[in-house]
């Protein structure tokens, strides 16, 4: 980058353009380096064994064991928290995905009474913390029968997505070129035909982006399925990491080998889809 | 500058066009039809719960008794100095709060801009460091926080790094997190490493709707580099700073889960704030009145409502 003003610059003013050439360098890799920290921190946690971790900071560790990864498998038993999480946040994107698009379509295309004022109501919810609802949310769950099911953790989540949702494709579906909608109901189309032919299809971006903001919030979720079940045998991932820690001696090796396990996939769902994702991120704010 | 306009327009603006177009679609009330599962949705975990916990704030509660004891404003007055234990633990939670506050703001902000005008004027790695950058934001939660947590412990990396270094007057020996004076700093370097990509992002965003021939006119007017980025692109990027700033303060008022996951408000209240103290309320604290939580949930509420107003309000003014 020092080199595109290069040319006809003095020497002087290239020299401090290598200067602050070399100082971005630095800075892009110490902030790199912060931002991946915890990732590293927890392979090499999960390699090294209980003694160790105790022993040893330095991130590569001394003998490497699979002994770790295997041990935390079994004392989860992992695969069942798998299937809770994914039970959760499956459930959870589904819902998004069918409810809000429909919303956001209504508000970006169509007009009807009390449009306004229900728009605002959902951009409003945005900003009542969720710890304020938290208690009468627990207890509607309780009055509803859905304590100790799937359901009791998804529908709060699903509803918690709203604002975020729905402004997101609203912004997106806005910027659908106007014409293709006027062109699809001169060619007698229906409003649900308009919404479901052409701008579903063409908000794949912003579907994408609302998909894995709300299922990384699920599969994280921790406070809502420990307040609304106490069998074990239905916690999702991050509950039964937390029972980990909570264990009179601490074996860090084993928290990081869980935590490893429960933020792979993760990062793989955001490194495959990240082009869309941040696309989609980015053309809402554009609009 | 388009910037955050249409995350933030209120629904009804759009064209007159657009609407005479689609009022020859269907009936008037199609929209509502679409609206509705979102709508039934909300009536019940929205409305509901949130008339159910703003009744409960001026009532006493235990959680088992089949009534309610209604006792007016009595439940603000104790948390705001009425009943002093209850009251001297919220202010340390207010206290703490508006440091984070403060702080994550202008700290995202900060670094999210250097991040973006730094990744904007390259051209190789740019996608490979976008992603590395943006791993925190998509990662943040249980797993990531006890990853922090390991990192400040007595023999975590963290000591081990410093006195590599040589800094052994930095060295925690009761751990990061065990020590009162360094807990709240290192909660919110969680706090910040997870919220600075968001604010990258946005700014990137901003940067790419700049037209190069603005800077272009500024160089050619001799401006150095700094003068160009703050008195050219700074002012042109205000649209997405004050958006920056609507998320972290709504961040810091209500994400709790990091302290109760890193701290849970200790040691000695170092790191306990509004939020937890809530959460603290409603489902640790047994011998408590449930009034009290939803009492400080609506206080927690207010502020953050006058904030987004207030910030809003500055967003438009400007527009």
């Amino acid at each position: 980058m020092s080199t595109m003003e290069g040319a006809k610059t003095s020497i002087a003013s290239r020299i401090t353009g290598r200067l602050v050439g070399v100082l971005a360098i630095a800075a892009f890799a110490v902030y790199a380096v912060v931002s991946v920290f915890p990732f590293v921190t927890m392979i090499s946690g999960s390699l090294k064994t209980n003694t160790e971790v105790l022993t040893n900071p330095w991130p590569i560790p001394v003998n490497p064991t699979f002994d770790t990864l295997v041990d935390t498998w079994n004392a989860l038993d992992f695969p069942t928290l798998l299937v809770n999480s994914l039970i959760i946040a499956g459930l959870s994107c589904l819902l998004i995905l069918v409810i809000f698009p429909l919303a956001g379509y209504a508000f970006a295309v169509l007009e009807f009474p009390f449009k306004r004022v229900l728009f605002a109501i959902f951009v409003g919810a945005l900003f009542v913390p969720g710890v304020t609802v938290l208690l009468p949310i627990v207890i509607l769950d309780q009055q509803l029968g859905l304590l100790g099911t799937p359901w009791a953790v998804v529908l709060p989540i699903v509803n918690g997505a709203a604002p975020i949702a729905i402004i997101l494709l609203r912004a997106y579906f806005s910027s659908v070129p106007f014409e293709l909608h006027e062109a699809a109901v001169l060619d007698g189309c229906s409003p649900f035909g308009i919404y479901w032919r052409i701008y579903f299809p063409l908000s794949r971006s912003a579907l994408i982006t609302v998909t894995v903001l709300n299922f990384v919030a699920a599969w994280n979720e921790y406070v809502l399925p420990a307040l609304t079940n106490d069998d074990a045998s239905r916690y999702p991932l991050p509950v039964g990491l937390q029972a980990l820690l909570s264990s009179n001696v601490v074996q860090w090796n084993q928290v990081m080998a869980a935590s490893l396990l429960i933020v792979v996939p993760i990062i793989v769902l955001f490194v495959v889809l990240q082009r869309y994702f941040i696309n989609g991120l980015q053309g809402s704010v554009k609009g | 500058m388009s910037g955050s306009r249409s995350l933030l327009t209120s629904a009804g603006t759009s064209a007159p066009r657009r609407r005479a177009s689609s009022r020859r679609l269907g009936g008037r009330f199609t929209g509502l039809l679409f609206v509705a599962p979102a709508a039934a949705l909300f009536a019940v975990f929205g409305v509901y719960t949130i008339v159910y916990g703003f009744l409960l704030s001026f009532a006493r509660w235990n959680g088992f008794s089949p009534n309610w004891t209604w006792t007016g404003i009595q439940n603000y007055l104790d948390l705001l100095g009425a009943n002093p234990p209850l009251a001297s633990s919220v202010r340390v939670a207010a206290q703490n709060t508006l440091v984070v506050m403060i702080v994550l703001p202008i700290a995202v902000s900060a670094i999210g801009l250097v991040l973006a005008v730094m990744l904007n004027s390259v051209r190789r790695f740019r996608a490979l460091l976008r992603t590395v950058y943006f791993l925190p934001y998509v990662t943040t939660g249980i797993a990531v926080f006890y990853a922090w947590r390991f990192v400040y412990e007595p023999n975590g990396s963290l000591n081990a790094i410093l006195s590599a270094l040589g800094l052994t007057s930095l060295v925690q020996r009761e751990g990061f997190l065990g020590n009162p004076f360094t807990s709240l700093a290192a909660v919110l370097f969680v706090l910040i490493w997870a919220n600075v990509p968001i604010a990258m992002l946005l700014y990137l965003t901003g940067l790419q709707t700049i037209p190069e021939s603005v800077v272009e006119a500024a160089r050619v007017d001799g401006a150095s580099s700094v003068r160009t980025l703050r008195s050219v692109i700074l002012p042109l990027l205000n649209p997405i700073t004050a958006l920056v700033v609507i998320i972290q303060l709504r961040e810091a008022l209500q994400n709790f889960q990091v302290f109760l996951l890193m701290t849970n408000g200790g040691p000695v209240d170092s790191t306990q704030v509004l939020g937890l103290r809530t959460y603290q309320l409603a489902f640790l604290d047994r011998t408590t009145d449930l009034g009290y939580a939803s009492a400080l949930g609506w206080m927690l509420a207010a502020v953050a409502i006058i904030l987004a107003i207030v910030n809003l309000r500055i967003l438009r003014s400007r527009q």
